[in-house]
């Protein structure tokens, strides 16, 4: 088989054939000669059993396909069980809860303001209605029963029953709605900011104004247009306490409570906005960034308030790429959280 | 005390009951003939030029001197497994035992095949694999690319320390067929289904799969522990560890939450929100972004994320005056599709018409992604109410508008939009949608644009193109309301074995009950991977 040059062209049809079909050959030999190499290879250099599996082990992992029984021949819904350790706090906590303990712990749910406040209170005198209104919260929170409860027990044999600021606070309560008002502070006594972790601070400056007092070295805990503190003072707190980007929120003017006590409309706004509210805290604010992605065909956010205490399905928006509607009921700016969910309930 | 040395590896029987006793922590033995070959100052150099000039050759001038002098000294042939003597200049064909006859007369005992570069002892009668020489020829090797044909793909092979390792454990794992490696459940953390059928489905796509299970993440972040790549990477061992008991993904969920603010919250959400949101961290964290605040080109950037899901959609405006064209294309990472019946879309053509395209239940009646596929890549009449700025007209011109693909990602996320909150109405579309096991999808790309007729499809004759043609690996099904609902999964593993994921049950599945069900999120893989040059090492070229 000499190997020879020579034309194509002139040649008939047949003949060409031929030729191609010797090349073809040549290349299929050629490919497996070196699968054979690659095999000798393998077994010569000791590595080509090396995926074996042993038949012994895999018997263990053998698909189970029958009813009533999962893939691991295990019964359904034996895992109530199951743990894990909340990487905010550090308590374990059953999986099954763990979303809405999460929420709770990094002070984004709807009750994260009110059991924020009410842990400041705790660590303040407390009169002792205030802390009968205690036991009615707990109830409502199962994840943060175990904690605060105890903390409310230990503050009980704190309080000292000549204090001056005890007969301020028995003032306010004649102000207040009822008793089943889960929205108490004491606009008198002040709050000890040390005790509070980062997210209890951010939902606390939302709604209160936070001016550290001198005297007391407590911040302030009346609204946010308290007339004992100006905007300036306002504003360097947040920045002292959340950095130079802090913004004060804004109020409006019709719903402000300039005055020492609490009237009866904010704190009706206040027990609307505990039944049923929008996820208006700060962390929304991430929604936001969503919508400047359209382009790349995400979906934006809508964040639905919630009328009901029943779980709704979030929902999905128009995300195409080219980026049509969006459906968001987010405010232009975020009000204090009591001012828009009056107006959301009534509508 | 002196410390114990490790144990000698067992020696592995294989199928054949061929028993090989090699020493991992040495190599692969070599001869005493290679042995003497091996000697003196010049040995490497001469063999790397008759790997170069004989073996592979990289430049077009080898190329052909190989071709006209390589042939056999004796019969003149160039085939029949040629070999060239590495102690003279001899080739000599091995099949018709010319290079046998010169190694003989000459005492020369080596040879190298010119095909493989396998060296060939005549004494040991059979090919010889030397730790040096087979360094200097893996070199030799490497620097030889056929142009046109790209890098060569290399086979597995391992390290030493791998190859130890190895040695010393023999019961192995492997994913295989029914058997559940690779299989796990995931507990449901308090309204989390919808994120357990994504991770599901991201942790079965198997060019993902490979790439996580190959540890190839390099943590880019200031702050690992925050790393959602990384705990992805912990994911896919945690669910292809064959632990049977369901895996509590509270690391995730809390990293999600940190990361995608507006996902935080204790609340049923969206799958394919959670899904955009989840690529979009995984994307950041790739390149060390953990605040969001790096502005990445999408177009250039070379995570895995990016490398798998983001593909181009072109949008073309026509100007219905001068008939210019505006182009632009998009990133997208998934593709939403309007339903029949929802008040946003329009359905001008008849379901069921040439449906048959992608072997999609051709029931008259019966709507198919395909067709979903079509309306979406139709060209659409803006309305005289939309009107689009020419450049060329300078001026406000009516204009059409259409949608292509102009470059495919090797998963494609089809997103079915069940959800409707218009002002009209809020509801679930819940009509069934057929969708195929195999799509194709050239007549949705760009170049296919120029067959449609008056807006008629025009079907190309020839869609044998593979690089087109897409695998269903991933089914995410909303149960329930708008208001209220639980996300199931279905997953393929292992070939065509397909198993239903609610939360922590896994259960084996028909492909009927796959493609039977409503459908909500569909996950397609390319069948076919075309490495491109300066990707190739980031990924593995291996689909179903």
């Amino acid at each position: 088989m000499k190997m020879e040059e020579m034309s194509l062209s002139g040649l008939d049809n047949s003949k060409l054939e031929a030729i191609a079909q010797e090349i073809y050959a040549d290349l299929v030999e050629d490919s497996c000669l070196g699968f054979c190499f690659e095999v000798h290879r393998a077994v010569k250099c000791g590595y080509f059993f090396l995926d074996d599996t042993d038949p012994d082990s895999m018997k263990d992992f053998e698909i189970v396909d029958q009813p009533g029984l999962d893939i691991f021949g295990q019964v359904f819904n034996q895992w109530k069980s199951k743990e894990c350790v909340c990487p905010n706090c550090s308590r374990s906590i059953a999986a099954s809860r763990f979303a809405p303990h999460l929420e709770k712990c990094l002070g984004m749910g709807r009750n994260s303001s009110r059991i924020a406040n009410r842990r400041i209170a705790n660590s303040n005198n407390m009169n002792k209605s205030e802390s009968d209104q205690e036991d009615n919260d707990d109830i409502n929170d199962n994840d943060w029963s175990y904690g605060s409860e105890k903390k409310a027990k230990k503050r009980k044999s704190d309080k000292n029953p000549n204090s001056p600021r005890r007969s301020k606070s028995l003032k306010h309560k004649n102000g207040e709605l009822s008793n089943s008002d889960p929205f108490k502070y004491s606009n008198s006594t002040g709050i000890s900011y040390e005790t509070l972790g980062p997210e209890e601070l951010r939902s606390l400056l939302t709604t209160q104004c936070g001016v550290i007092s001198e005297h007391t070295k407590k911040m302030c805990t009346r609204s946010l247009r308290c007339p004992q503190h100006t905007d300036e003072q306002r504003r360097t707190v947040r920045i002292y306490f959340l950095g130079p980007s802090a913004v004060l929120p804004e109020v409006e003017s019709s719903l402000d409570n300039d005055g020492f006590d609490m009237t009866d409309s904010q704190a009706l706004i206040s027990r609307l906005q505990w039944d049923g509210s929008s996820d208006l805290s700060p962390s929304d604010s991430g929604s936001s960034k969503t919508s400047e992605n359209q382009g790349w065909g995400l979906g934006t956010n809508s964040s639905e308030s919630r009328k009901t205490k029943k779980k709704k399905s979030h929902l999905s928006l128009v995300g195409t790429a080219s980026g049509l509607g969006s459906n968001k009921k987010k405010k232009p700016k975020p009000p204090a959280p009591p001012t828009p969910s009056i107006y959301d309930d009534i509508n | 005390q002196e410390p114990r040395p490790p144990p000698r590896p067992r020696p592995r029987r294989g199928p054949g009951g061929g028993c090989l006793d090699v020493d991992f922590a040495v190599g692969p033995p070599g001869c005493s003939h290679v042995n003497s070959f091996k000697v003196g100052e010049n040995w490497r150099q001469e063999l790397r030029v008759i790997y170069q000039c004989f073996v592979w050759c990289g430049t077009p001038e080898t190329r052909k001197s190989k071709a006209k002098s390589c042939v056999c000294h004796v019969c003149g042939t160039h085939l029949n497994r040629l070999h060239s003597c590495l102690s003279c200049v001899f080739f000599g064909c091995f099949t018709e035992k010319h290079i046998h006859e010169h190694a003989e007369t000459k005492q020369h005992n080596l040879a190298v095949d010119l095909y493989y570069g396998g060296i060939y002892c005549f004494m040991c009668k059979d090919y010889v694999y030397d730790i040096d020489i087979e360094q200097i020829a893996k070199e030799e090797q490497g620097e030889c690319s056929v142009p046109g044909l790209g890098e060569k793909y290399p086979t597995w092979e391992t390290t030493k320390p791998e190859l130890e390792l190895l040695g010393h454990n023999p019961r192995r794992r492997r994913i295989a067929s029914s058997f559940t490696i690779g299989l796990r459940g995931l507990i449901n953390l308090g309204n989390t289904c919808f994120m357990n059928c994504i991770v599901q489905a991201l942790t079965h796509t198997p060019i993902l799969r490979d790439f996580f299970l190959s540890d190839r993440h390099r943590c880019e972040m200031p702050s690992p522990e925050l790393c959602l790549v990384c705990e992805m990477s912990s994911l896919f061992r945690e669910l292809y560890s064959g632990n049977p008991s369901p895996h509590v993904p509270y690391k995730l969920l809390h990293l999600v939450w940190i990361h995608a603010r507006h996902l935080a919250g204790y609340r049923q959400q969206d799958a394919h929100e959670f899904l955009i949101a989840a690529l979009d961290v995984l994307h950041r964290h790739c390149k060390g972004d953990d605040v969001g605040k790096v502005a990445s080109n999408p177009n250039h950037c070379n995570c895995i994320i990016d490398q798998i899901f983001t593909g181009g959609l072109q949008s073309d405006v026509t100007c219905q005056a001068c008939h210019g064209v505006s182009t632009t294309i998009d990133p997208c990472w998934d593709i939403s599709l309007d339903l029949p019946g929802s008040c946003t879309s329009f359905w001008p053509m008849s379901p069921g018409r040439e449906s048959s395209l992608n072997g999609e239940s051709h029931i008259p009646g019966i709507t198919t992604l395909t067709d979903c596929l079509r309306r979406f890549t139709r060209p659409e009449h803006l309305g005289s109410s939309a009107k689009i700025k020419c450049g060329s007209c300078q001026s406000y011109q009516e204009s059409t508008k259409q949608l292509t693909m102009k470059k495919l990602p090797v998963v494609a996320c089809f997103h079915f939009k069940r959800f409707e909150h218009s002002a009209k109405q809020r509801r679930k579309i819940t009509t069934y949608i057929s969708f195929p096991l195999e799509l194709d999808m050239t007549p949705f790309m760009a170049s296919s644009k120029e067959t449609r007729v008056n807006g008629q499809l025009q079907l190309p004759t020839n869609s044998g193109n593979n690089e087109n043609k897409y695998s269903l690996f991933a089914v995410v099904n909303h149960q329930g309301t708008l208001e209220s609902g639980h996300y199931t999964s279905f997953i393929r593993h292992h070939r065509d074995q397909w198993f239903k994921c609610d939360d922590a049950v896994i259960t084996k599945a028909s492909i009927k009950d796959v493609l039977d069900s409503e459908g909500y999120l569909l996950f397609y893989h390319k069948q076919v991977l075309e490495p491109e040059p300066e990707k190739v090492k980031e990924m593995t070229p291996q689909a179903y």
